[in-house]
Parts: structure tokens; sequence; C-alpha cells
């Protein structure tokens, strides 16, 4: 029998606004633990929670990236359970009513357009942060209260491809919408997912698992094979699939099983009273929609249809916000489109997976690359030396021109000067003018390497080449 | 030493007639009085506040005057047990707002005064340092669950004092001590820093002794604050200045539904004074009645919904951030432990019937119809206020019982009469009650309910009722 992949994903995504949810501490990564909170972190007695409007905000922006229907009414629940991570003993969530409904995401699969659509987009709180040692465990409530998205989808997706394909888009757009790092390897955005199989052709869902708190692409890729294969095997052993919660071991690649259906937590939501409902000005919610930055599907089409770029470039371009934000930066200055994506995808990309750098990380100004872009059209700099200089520009941050002027770099394409060069170079190599006629490119190619060593590189290769060709003919004939 | 009000005392400070530090000097002997005698005080905070006084310019009206916190109010540096073993050695790092703006006034803390364990009670007995005695009579109880509040202003310690009132626990106590006890609009005072036991219920008041001093406290913790959503932005009115004893055409409605269930004849007769009063004041009084099932579904609707409240708002003392602490094997442990040991039996059992309000398969037909009945019952209330500007009542159909008479449990009466304050919480109306006679040396009180927002009016019946009634600034030193 041939099974069908059924499954479902719950993406959870760290928001990184200035202060947290529900409290004015700062929202951080990696500070000293349990410095960056204060008494509504840590749920004091007698505080009370204060909505950010700025995690309204967020949470809009990407409702509207996934086409979202947005509940003018905001509702918040409480959601009951403890755990030491949950230092009020309830999460505010939104369960009732959800920010956004009704989504989609287009992903292309094997050059398929797919859609995944999306039932529901809400805000909550994240939990502290717990570290469990032999005979300890240790809480650091800096992570406690910083606001969350979570984005669920209908049971669309297929395979483990087509949800990693989801969820790079998905971190793209959160990425594109400036509203998280979207960092699985750091947390800020983890996964669940609900897995069942069914036989091809059947329309009925089969009996799901849950797979929590995934965090990296790989390992959801990874669960999801290993749990299909599982069910599979009971499945065809005349078993049944029972309704749990598991975990996936990084060090077996197995998903684990945590807790059975029976046990299921009842979370007794209900409405939180200290945040009564909050009507949203439907202007304000256009004006976000207004201020959206371009997406990354948008820019792609614009790098194609405007600028000339192949597809496969706009795509890898449009992939990364910060390549394209830079490479958009420097076609306001240098309308040369390929010749900016070249170099940024080509020796820019290279330059950063040598020194395992981001864009960001590097001292490259756009208006630098867009000088030295114009130095090589005007034939000042060979490309060659525009190498060395882009280099230059992305460790130092110097400008072109001070680079050429410190290294010395300079070509050299006054014809007097080449010609002079040349035929010293064709007076120590007689032998090679010899055999001209029967191998013209080896000699050709092998005196032109010549003439760059001996210039240092610094020989117009152009000029040079056609000087080359017309003293070789004249000594030949 | 003189029990004098705050506008006494202010007056007092303010020409130089009273010496600061040795009236405090005399105040701080007096407590320990006090103390002896009623045990409202979880802690004194004589360290403290001796240090803290300084020359003041007394131009604040609260300026110089020694007030007293119900000891779920969160004072940073002092104590706040919640009358609690849970919270029996925990110091809050922040004060509630109230706190902080009472501090801006320069009024001075003496001490955290005694209620029932996390306010859930009604007699005060509860507390974790024993039971609050009332002034008047030393054999009865003080009421709840702000007992220790109401005790110290009716004993003339203190002019004012903080409670909290979910249920009715600063209107009861305050009729049961002979003291204003006022809780205006939901909303009106931001109760950041108050320890919860229902948030849609909880309200931030006062006792006084006189409805001046009431209109002086309301004035200085009335408005928004930043740090309590639920706190209204509406500008807050001087109701000092705005007080006006013509109450001509003012429309009381007399509740007869519940006062009616009155059978002490010296309460009723007590009661229907206070109505001609109002007659001869001007007021139009008419007699109105309500549904008797609503007036009877008011105690259940509040239990389950106080109670489902409350589970979540003591979610947080699980042992593992502060508070009690009895360590287990396993995190899961420890949590079960502390709550355990940490919460005394009454709270327990409140916490389960929360739970079970809340539990998947009884919410729709627990805690979803208590929320409809409560619509219900403000939707009824609303009609009145159509018609009325004031809902009156006796305070309470009984003096204060005698401590014996009354066990642990949280209610000594559940008629409609003794529950019936519950409705101001339910539509969270501004709520005052108003000393308004004697019954065998004990006294007894009339409760005015008004429209949301409307404190004014509420103050203003009071106000014009205290004059002709001649109750106000009474205290009981002995007894």
């Amino acid at each position: 029998m041939k099974f069908e992949q059924v499954i479902g994903l719950e993406v959870h995504c760290e928001l990184k606004t200035e202060s947290k949810m529900f409290s004015s501490s700062p929202v951080t990564f990696g500070k000293e633990p349990n410095t960056m909170v204060n008494e509504v972190d840590m749920s004091m007695p007698g505080v009370l929670p204060v909505l950010n409007k700025r995690v309204v905000e967020y949470a809009i922006r990407v409702c509207h990236a996934l086409h979202m229907e947005i509940d003018d009414v905001l509702c918040f629940d409480r959601k009951n359970y403890y755990y030491a991570d949950l230092p009020k003993g309830f999460q505010i969530t939104q369960n009732k009513r959800p920010i956004g409904r009704n989504g989609y995401l287009d992903i292309v699969i094997d050059n398929q357009m797919k859609r995944i659509r999306i039932e529901r987009l809400h805000m909550e709180e994240d939990t502290a942060k717990q570290s469990h040692y032999d005979s300890y465990s240790l809480i650091d409530y800096n992570r406690s209260g910083i606001p969350l998205i979570e984005i669920v989808t209908k049971p669309d997706i297929r395979n483990g491809k087509e949800a990693a394909i989801y969820l790079e888009k998905l971190r793209q757009v959160f990425i594109y919408t400036d509203v998280s790092d979207a960092k699985m390897e750091e947390g800020s955005m983890r996964c669940d997912i609900n897995v069942s199989i069914r036989p091809y052709g059947s329309q009925e869902l089969g009996i799901r698992t849950e797979i929590k708190n995934l965090n990296s692409i790989s390992h959801v890729q990874k669960a999801i094979e290993f749990e299909t294969l599982r069910q599979e095997n009971i499945i065809l052993h005349g078993g049944t699939i029972t309704q749990e919660t598991r975990r996936f071991d990084e060090n077996t690649q197995q998903t684990i099983k945590m807790r059975s259906k029976e046990d299921t937590i009842d979370y007794k939501y209900y409405t939180e009273p200290n945040i009564l409902p909050i009507c949203l000005d439907y202007q304000w919610i256009m004006d976000i929609k207004k201020h959206l930055p371009m997406l990354a599907d948008e820019r792609e089409q614009r790098y194609i249809q405007n600028h000339g770029l192949s597809q496969m470039d706009a795509h890898i371009l449009a992939y990364h916000k910060d390549m394209s934000d830079f490479y958009d930066d420097v076609v306001q200055q240098c309308t040369e489109y390929k010749t900016v994506c070249h170099w940024l995808l080509g020796e820019g990309q290279a330059y950063l997976n040598k020194y395992n750098l981001s864009l960001r990380q590097t001292k490259l100004v756009a208006s630098h690359l867009a000088e030295m872009i114009s130095f090589i059209q005007e034939g000042i700099i060979s490309s060659k030396q525009a190498k060395i200089i882009f280099e230059c520009m992305m460790s130092e941050g110097k400008d072109p021109q001070t680079i050429i002027e410190e290294k010395g770099i300079k070509q050299i394409s006054d014809i007097e000067t080449l010609t002079c060069l040349i035929n010293e170079i064709l007076d120590d190599n007689q032998i090679f003018i010899d055999n001209y006629e029967h191998r013209k490119d080896k000699v050709l190619s092998f005196l032109m390497g010549q003439m760059m060593k001996k210039t240092k590189g610094q020989a117009n290769p152009k000029i040079a080449h056609q000087i080359l060709l017309k003293l070789l003919e004249d000594r030949v004939h | 030493m003189v029990q004098y009000s705050i506008e006494e005392l202010h007056a007092l400070l303010i020409s130089g007639q009273i010496h600061f530090k040795e009236y405090y000097e005399e105040l701080f002997k007096e407590i320990e009085y006090q103390q002896n005698r009623l045990n409202a005080f979880v802690t004194i905070t004589k360290n403290e506040t001796i240090l803290n006084l300084k020359k003041k310019d007394f131009v604040n009206m609260l300026c110089g005057i020694p007030y007293v916190l119900k000891d779920n109010y969160s004072t940073k540096g002092i104590k706040t047990t919640a009358s609690s073993r849970m919270l029996e050695n925990y110091i809050p790092v922040y004060n509630a707002h109230v706190v902080d703006l009472l501090n801006k006034q320069g009024a001075c803390l003496v001490g955290k005064a005694s209620m029932d364990e996390f306010a859930m009670g009604s007699t005060n007995q509860t507390a974790l340092t024993g039971p609050v005695y009332n002034p008047w009579d030393r054999t009865r109880i003080a009421g709840g669950s702000s007992g220790g509040s109401a005790a110290l202003v009716a004993s003339g310690v203190v002019p004012f004092s903080l409670g909290s009132d979910t249920g009715d626990s600063i209107r009861k106590p305050a009729g049961f001590c002979g003291v204003v006890g006022f809780k205006p609009t939901w909303g009106r005072i931001s109760r950041y820093g108050v320890i919860p036991y229902a948030s849609s219920l909880d309200h931030v008041g006062a006792f006084t002794r006189n409805v001046r001093d009431m209109a002086i406290v309301m004035e200085t913790l009335a408005g928004h604050d930043e740090r309590d959503m639920t706190s209204s932005i509406k500008e807050v009115p001087q109701y000092l200045d705005c007080l006006d004893e013509n109450i001509k055409g003012i429309r009381i409605a007399v509740l007869k539904t519940v006062s009616d269930e009155v059978e002490n004849s010296i309460i009723q007769d007590n009661f229907n004074r206070v109505v001609n009063v109002l007659e001869e004041l001007g007021a139009i009084v008419e007699n109105i009645t309500m549904p008797i099932e609503l007036l009877k579904a008011v105690l259940p609707t509040y239990t389950i919904l106080a109670n489902s409240e409350a589970t979540s708002n003591l979610a947080c003392l699980d042992g593992i951030k502060y508070g009690h602490r009895r360590d287990g094997k396993t995190i899961e442990d420890t949590v079960i432990h502390s709550r355990t040991h940490g919460f005394s039996h009454q709270i327990k059992s409140r916490l389960i019937l929360g739970n079970l309000a809340l539990a998947y398969e009884n919410q729709e037909r627990m805690f979803m119809k208590a929320q409809k009945v409560r619509r219900l019952i403000v939707e009824e209330l609303n009609k009145i206020y159509q018609s009325y500007d004031i809902i009156l009542t006796p305070n309470s159909g009984i003096i204060a019982p005698k401590v014996k008479q009354v066990d642990n449990q949280y209610t000594y009466e559940s008629t409609i009469l003794e529950n019936h304050l519950i409705l101001g919480n339910l539509a969270g109306l501004p709520s005052l009650s108003l000393p308004s006679g004697f019954v065998d040396g004990m006294p007894i009180a009339v409760h005015l309910m008004g429209r949301i927002f409307e404190e004014q009016t509420v103050l203003n019946v009071a106000y014009a009722l205290e004059n002709i009634l001649g109750l106000k600034n009474q205290y009981s030193r002995e007894g």
C-alpha cells in the first residue's frame, strides 16, 4: 500500500520589538541571565499586563504578507498550566479570536507553484528559558514575556521537502517584514509538526501525532521522514496510530513519545480580565499595509522585469534580504544592474563564505561599489585589479580611489608605453614569433601573460592585446 | 492623643499647632495599645516611618497624614503577606501604583493591616496572624476581608486606610465597624501592585471616618495609570470641592426586594428613618424591585467567577520565584509541596472550585453560564439606572457577629440581603457604606450604589445624609 503524508505546521516566531509584549523591559538575546527583567516578567504578585502596540503592528504586518483577514477587535485569553518556565502560571495568548485568519503562502516546488493555506495567526508571550543540569535547573527570565506570533497552516503540506520550502519562505516573510531575525538556531523561530498518513486517494484524515519544538529546518525534514516511516510501519503491521505528542531526538534522529492524548493538558482557557477588548482602527491597519516593505517575490519580479537580471540571479538576490537591500542601494547610483548583481553574488558571496560573515558585518559601502564599477567601465582599472579593490573595500571600508592610490594600482593604457613594453617582450621571445603561424592562440596568450607579468597586471588588456596582435603580424610578415 | 480626621490633622500640621515628630511618637504608642486590643496589624512600620519623618511643608492635604494599607498592597522593601503563609516572608521589589501616589503626597504609612487570607473571606478570621476584633466590642468580628483596615480607622488609630473589595470586602467591615467604606467604579483607581483575588471584580477602595475625608482620598487615588490598562482615562473630578449637600431632585431607588429581608426591627426602623431623611432633603425616593431569581443568583455567580479567576491569579505562587517554598525531588514536586503547605485549607477548596468551573467538561455550564448571568444582572441594574441615580439598601441585616458564632467559612450568611453588596462588584458600580445608627451599641450602616463613574453623586448623597445623621468622626478606642 502506498501512503500519502498529510502535514500541518505550527510556527512560533519571536518578534524583535524594543520592549516585551506586556512589560517595559527590553527584548534581548544572549544577555547575562536575569538582567533584562522587571517585576512583570517575574510575575511578582499584583503586576498587570500592558499591551505593547508595536507587537500588534508587527503581527498585522505578517498578516498582510500572508494575505490574512484581520480581526479588528483584539482579545486575549489566559492559558492555564503549571511549568517552572511560566512565571504567572498562565500564558496570555489569543485563543478564541486570533488576530489573523484564512491566509496563504505560495511556495515553488520543482518549478510548480503550490498554495499553502494558513488557518490562523495569533500573538502570545514567550516563557522563560530553562536549563537542566544533573541535580538542578536554572531559569533565565530574560526571555519571559518576549512577544511571539504563532502561525498555523491547514494540513496542506505533503512531504518533508515541502515543509522545508514552506519554512524557508515563511522565514523570509519574517525577515522581509522586518519583524524578526527568525534564527532557528537561536530559538527565535521554532516549529511544531502535525503528521498523519492515509492511503493515496483517500480523502479522510488519519490520526495525527504532534512533534514539538523543532529548531532547525533539517530537523523538521528528518522528523517528518522518520515519523512517516514509523506510522507506515505500524499500519502495515496491522496496528493503529495513537494520537500523541512526540519530540525529535537529535542524537538518534528519531521521534520519541512525550505524552498521549489522555494526558493532554486542559488549559482552561478564558478571557484575560486585565485586557479589555481593543477595537483596532481600520485606517491604522491599512497604513501598516501601505508601509509594508516590498517582499521577496515582488523584488524578484522587479529584478527580472525592470533590471533584466536572469531568473536565477534575481531569485538568489531576493532570497537574502541584506544582499537585496544592498543591491537596491547600489543601483540607485549605478544602473549597471547585471554588473552590480554579479559582483555581489560572485566576489561578494565568495568573500562572505570565506570569512563566514553576513554582508552587514563587512565594511562594504554601496557608493564605493558603484564607483568601482564606473572605474571599470572607464577603463581606469581592470577587472582583475577590481577584485583586489573589492576585497579591500569589504575588509577596510575604504573608497576605490583611495585604495588605487595606496596600492599604486593603475592601468597602463598609453599606446606608446605599451608598444615599447611589448617590443621588449617580443625581442626576448623570438622563438615564439617563429611558432606564431602554427599556434596563434597559444602564442598570443603566452605573450599577454608575459606582458601582465612585466607590468604587474597594470597593462590595459584590451589595448595591449590589439598592439601585440599588430606588432606580431608586422614581425612575422 | 486626639483621633483627628484628615482635615483636622492637616490644619493642625500646617499651622504648626502639632509637632510632627511628637505626634508620631504618640501615635506609635497608640498603635501598640490598639494592636494588643484588636490584632489588626500584620506589620507595624515604626522604624521605617520614624526614619522617614522629615520636615515637610504640609501643603498637600495628605502630607504628614498617617495611614494603613491592607496587606495585599505591594510595598517596596516592606513585607506584604496577604495574611497567608504563602507570602509570610515576601518583600516586594516595587510599590503598588496607589502607594506611589500616597508617597508623592507625603502621606505616612504606619503599617500593613490584617485581612482574610488572599482577601478570600468576610470575617477576617482566616488571617495567618489570627482574627481581628471589632473596636466597638472585642468579642465580635470586624468583618472582612479588609477587617484590619476597617478596625484601625474605627479605633481612631489612623484617619484613613486602604482596603480592597472583590465581593463586599470594604463595605461589609465598614458597616460592622461604623466607618465610611467606599469603592469607586471598576477602572477608576489603578489596581497595579494589589495582589489580585479576581481581577474583573477587584476594586481598590478606602475607609475614613467622614465623607469629606473620603473625597480627599479618592481625589488622590483616582485616575489613569499606564501600568493598568483597565484604569480609565476619564478626568478625575475634584471630589472635595464638588461635594454638595444639596441633593434635591436626586432620584433614589429603594431596592425593596433586599430591604424587606431585614428581620431586625431596629435595623428596619433605622433604614426607614434614612429614607425619610432623604425625602426631607428633597431627594425623590421610590421603591423598586428586582427579580428574586437574579438576586438569588448573585452569590453562586460571584462564587464561580471569583474563584475561577483566583485560580490563575494565584498560580504565580509556585514556590519557585518567591514566597513559601518546600523543596521536592522534582520541580513539579516542589510546586506541589509549596502550594499544599503555603495555602490554608479554605484557599485550596476555593481553588479546587475554580478549577472545576473552568475545566473543559464544565466550563460551558459553570463558568460561561456565570458570565451570562453576570451580564443579565448588569443589564437589570442598567435598567434601574435609566430612572434612578442611586440604589439604596441596608448594608446588612445584622450587627457584627460574635467571634465564636462564625467559623472560618467564607461567608456567615448566604441570604440575598447579606450578599447583595456583590451587585456593586458584578457591575463595577461606585458603592459606599455609610454609618446610620447603632443597635446594642454596635454600628449599623446603609449602602449607596451609583452609576458607573458617578462617584460624586454617591459622595454627595452620603455627605448630605451624614450631616443629618450626625455620625461622622465616630471611633471606639476602648471596649
